[in-house]
């Protein structure tokens, strides 16, 4: 190990966290070249693949390396907030309705249409610029643009450092959500803890919001997968010895780690983008339901990527920000938080599972001493998706939820059992700990009304 | 033989086989069953022609396959009709069912991944991020 391991955590999660690899692979992870400070990990922290879910490693030039699953298969996988202009009581009964209209505009994308079909030029403006590509085609809004992360593009990205295999692979996939954990919710605010962040960020108890929950899609896959090959072949070449393959990497500087984050920029961009076409779905199914005003009237709260690598400026320095399943939060007055929201700090959203509540939160300096601007991503798994099976059915889970009114649209009985609730660890606990460690303080929480599942 | 081991964010994959060449049918298997939601239409063939630096990396790129496969052509796999397994090539022909399969396989991973001849015959560990 070059550099110590760091868990964010207290006892209780803690104990859960020593049941799987997990802290086997953050020490992995403190031995990559480059490593700066400590291989951290957020409370929510489980086992992945070379690095752990919840992980975050900052690395410095010049000897610093860039790993593709560092960031992982699915490049800036994330979630992005809408807010309605409307309460849950307002809403009443027409949430089955907004639901099933939510499950017909946003595809998962397995071959059932309603995807954008992007080749050649249009494809390339989209990698290149993001959401910003689309707007001409009348979806979504100059502000939604403004609202993202990054403003939704990634300095550097390079159309031309993504494959064939990529393109053909993603192409056909923007503007759906995918399979696994990825989701639409239907939501109320349940509790406001902040009142003056809330307002900056447009929310109020009771409000309607929805969040959108999903990535890069096949395109952001297969670049993963080309490069982690392509890093693999070339470790000999670059010196580098790891205690793990998969923790393949290339110095930031040669070519291959150029490449790399100039394809992982294009891929993030297009997940940007593909987050950016399902809220317009979402806005169409808005209006399909209650009409155009509420569809108008639903604005972007913020957008949030959580699996990513960005060269940002820590402690006078530039590093490359790897986080796998981490968000980025930074505090109030950084330049990086859209104007809106600069006296507050930057908007994070930690969904919790499903049936249970999910976090608005706002990042404060802490996060910038002690974990390199970053906080969890979510509840974190602590059930195998075989495990989650063996303990409930699918129809089960779906009459359970139905029970706590809480409305259901998942095509398949076994995607939703290895979602259950009980699968993942109590997401208050993940946010207490973040809170206790100063690096965001809890805004408002979301109580699930309805939930799309690919 | 092969079986889906517990792993918390993840799917597992692990084959036990007589052979090298039973790993990789067992890999099929275990594509096959991951996708196979859907009965689907009729069959269809695709030619294979697949290398990788070593025999642990040719079996991430045949899973790789299979699953790109799906994704992009909604192609069930059905049967392996033939299969010439060099050390660090593959080539052959599958046959398949056009469906709607999910897209559950982001991608076949490096980590822990093993192929290896036991006493009792072969042995492989590959994950999937899903």
């Amino acid at each position: 190990m070059r550099v110590p391991a760091r868990v964010f955590a207290d006892e209780k999660l803690l104990s859960a966290i020593r049941g799987d690899r997990s802290l086997e692979q953050l020490a992995n992870v403190a031995c990559l070249p480059g490593i700066v400070e400590a291989s951290l990990a957020m409370p929510d922290i489980h086992q992945g693949y070379g690095f752990p879910v919840g992980g975050i490693a900052a690395t410095a030039p010049p000897d610093g390396v860039v790993s593709p699953g560092g960031v992982g298969y699915d490049v800036n996988c994330g979630v992005r907030l809408l807010a309605a202009p409307l309460t849950a009581d307002e809403l009443g009964e027409a949430r089955e309705h907004v639901v099933h209209e939510i499950s017909r505009q946003v595809p998962a994308g397995s071959g059932k249409g309603g995807a954008l079909a992007l080749r050649g030029p249009e494809l390339d403006r989209v990698l290149a610029d993001g959401p910003r590509a689309l707007l001409g085609r009348g979806i979504g809004t100059e502000e939604d643009v403004l609202l993202t992360e990054s403003e939704g593009r990634l300095e550097g990205a390079d159309p031309d450092a993504v494959s064939e295999r990529a393109r053909s692979r993603g192409a056909d996939q923007l503007g759906t959500m995918g399979s696994g954990n990825h989701f639409v919710e239907v939501q109320r605010v349940d509790e406001v803890r902040d009142p003056e962040a809330a307002a900056a960020y447009g929310l109020r108890e009771g409000q309607v919001t929805v969040l959108i929950h999903s990535g890069s899609r096949g395109l952001g896959h297969q670049v993963c997968t080309d490069f982690v090959k392509r890093m693999d072949a070339a470790l000999g070449r670059h010196g580098i010895e790891l205690p793990d393959r998969q923790l393949s990497c290339a110095p930031l500087e040669s070519d291959d780690g150029r490449a790399y984050l100039g394809a992982m920029a294009a891929a993030a961009n297009f997940a940007w983008a593909n987050r950016h076409a399902i809220a317009h779905g979402v806005r169409e199914a808005i209006g399909q339901a209650l009409g155009r005003g509420a569809a108008e009237g639903t604005c972007q709260v913020y957008d949030v990527a959580h699996n990513v690598a960005k060269l940002e400026e820590h402690a006078g320095r530039t590093v490359c920000v790897h986080r796998k399943g981490a968000t980025r939060a930074f505090p109030p007055g950084s330049a990086d938080v859209p104007e809106r929201y600069r006296n507050v700090g930057q908007p994070v959203f930690i969904p919790g599972s499903m049936g249970t509540s999910s976090w608005v939160l706002a990042g404060r300096a802490g996060s910038m001493e002690r974990s390199f601007g970053t906080v969890c991503h979510g509840a974190g798994r602590q059930l195998s998706r075989t495990g989650a099976r063996k303990r409930i059915q699918g129809a089960a889970l779906r009459r359970e939820l139905e029970e706590q009114g809480i409305v259901v649209r998942c095509p398949s009985n076994r995607g939703l059992a290895e979602e259950a609730p009980f699968a993942y660890k109590e997401v208050e606990k993940v946010v207490s700990v973040v809170e206790r460690a100063g690096l965001a303080v809890p805004v408002v929480r979301l109580r699930p009304l309805g939930v799309i599942k690919g | 033989l092969f079986r889906w081991v517990e792993h918390t964010g993840e799917l597992e994959l692990e084959i036990e086989a007589d052979s090298r060449r039973g790993v990789f049918e067992q890999a099929f298997e275990a594509i096959r069953e991951l996708l196979a939601e859907d009965p689907g239409g009729p069959e269809q063939t695709r030619e294979m022609s697949l290398s990788a630096p070593d025999g642990p990396a040719l079996l991430v790129e045949w899973l790789s396959e299979l699953a790109f496969l799906g994704e992009t052509e909604g192609l069930v796999p059905v049967g392996i009709s033939e299969l010439r397994l060099g050390e660090r090539e593959l080539s052959g022909e599958i046959v398949a069912r056009r469906a709607h399969p999910p897209h559950l396989v982001k991608g076949a991973t490096y980590h822990r991944l093993t192929l290896e001849r036991t006493d009792e015959g072969w042995r492989a560990t590959v994950v999937l991020d899903v």
